[in-house]
């Protein structure tokens, strides 16, 4: 196993903060004014989860974290692996593409897709859970991914 | 309106319950009537990083980690503790990240996942998620570890 630099666990939490927020209004506007009011949200998780798989050291939540969260907390007691976080955010990217190409075709989707990303944030962000990290084997193991 | 409000509020309820749940559920342990032998050996279980084999002298907590799992390195630590802290207890981790046939043949689907066994390296008792401590205190002091 490689040395991998080891992050401060607040900051994925304080992005999945966010993220359950955009999601949950995703779900609320899709469900109250359909598809126009849904899905530009749905993208823009879409943007946020494909930056964070792709570039997570330029994420946006990052900056905001680094710059203006974290100075106000007190040192971190542990730091964490970035892998876990890193696997979360790709499962959070594939709901968010069936949200965002499902939904041209099947609009339902989107609120399908924004219930899942927001349940699985909002654990990780109020409850300390990362469901994606921790139920990897079981959807491993049931060739859900490979 | 309302209804998509009702389906709002009802998504956010389901995740503080799920959350609760959760938090619950975690850890929680539960006694195995199978008996098996674990081979250390053969999992190529590592304390420390160096090989392991030998069970300890009253009991043995054995980790099935992978490197998704936040949480992993967390309880490792408090275990490691544990071992070094009470006599006739001997602490092993096994990395399943690319063994899915181990983790099938235990039924293993999250991780940490923790086993206790009894002197002759019987599986007796098993954890999912974060153990419980006072529970594991429990079952370790019904095998004689002090």
């Amino acid at each position: 196993m490689t040395e991998v630099k080891r992050i401060d666990p607040r900051g994925p939490r304080f992005g999945a903060g966010i993220t359950s927020a955009l999601s949950l209004a995703s779900f609320a506007m899709s469900l109250q004014f359909g598809f126009v009011a849904g899905h530009p949200l749905m993208v823009a998780l879409f943007v946020l989860f494909a930056w964070s798989v792709l570039f997570p050291k330029t994420h946006p939540y990052q900056f905001i974290f680094q710059k203006l969260v974290r100075p106000r907390l007190q040192e971190p007691t542990e730091l964490e692996d970035p892998r876990p976080p890193q696997f979360a955010q790709k499962v959070g990217f594939a709901f968010a593409i069936l949200g965002t190409i499902g939904g041209l075709f099947l609009s339902i989707l989107i609120p399908v897709a924004a219930a899942f990303i927001f349940i699985a944030a909002f654990l990780n962000a109020f409850f300390g859970f990362c469901l994606g990290c921790q139920m990897y084997l079981g959807l491993r193991r049931f060739g859900i991914i490979r | 309106m309302e209804t998509s409000l009702i389906a709002t509020l009802g998504l956010l309820a389901f995740g503080v319950i799920g959350g609760v749940i959760f938090k619950f559920l975690q850890g929680k342990g539960r006694r195995v009537s199978s008996r098996e032998i674990i081979d250390l050996g053969k999992l190529n279980a590592k304390n420390n990083e160096l090989p392991i084999t030998e069970y300890g002298k009253k009991a043995t907590l054995v980790q099935f980690s992978t490197q998704y799992c936040g949480q992993c390195p967390g309880v490792k630590r408090t275990l490691s503790q544990l071992e070094y802290r009470l006599g006739g207890l001997r602490f092993a981790e096994v990395d399943i990240t690319e063994r899915l046939d181990v983790a099938a043949h235990f039924n293993i689907s999250q991780t940490p996942t923790v086993f206790l066994l009894d002197e002759d390296g019987h599986l007796i008792y098993r954890m999912g998620g974060v153990p419980k401590m006072n529970q594991l205190m429990e079952e370790l002091q019904k095998l004689g570890v002090k």
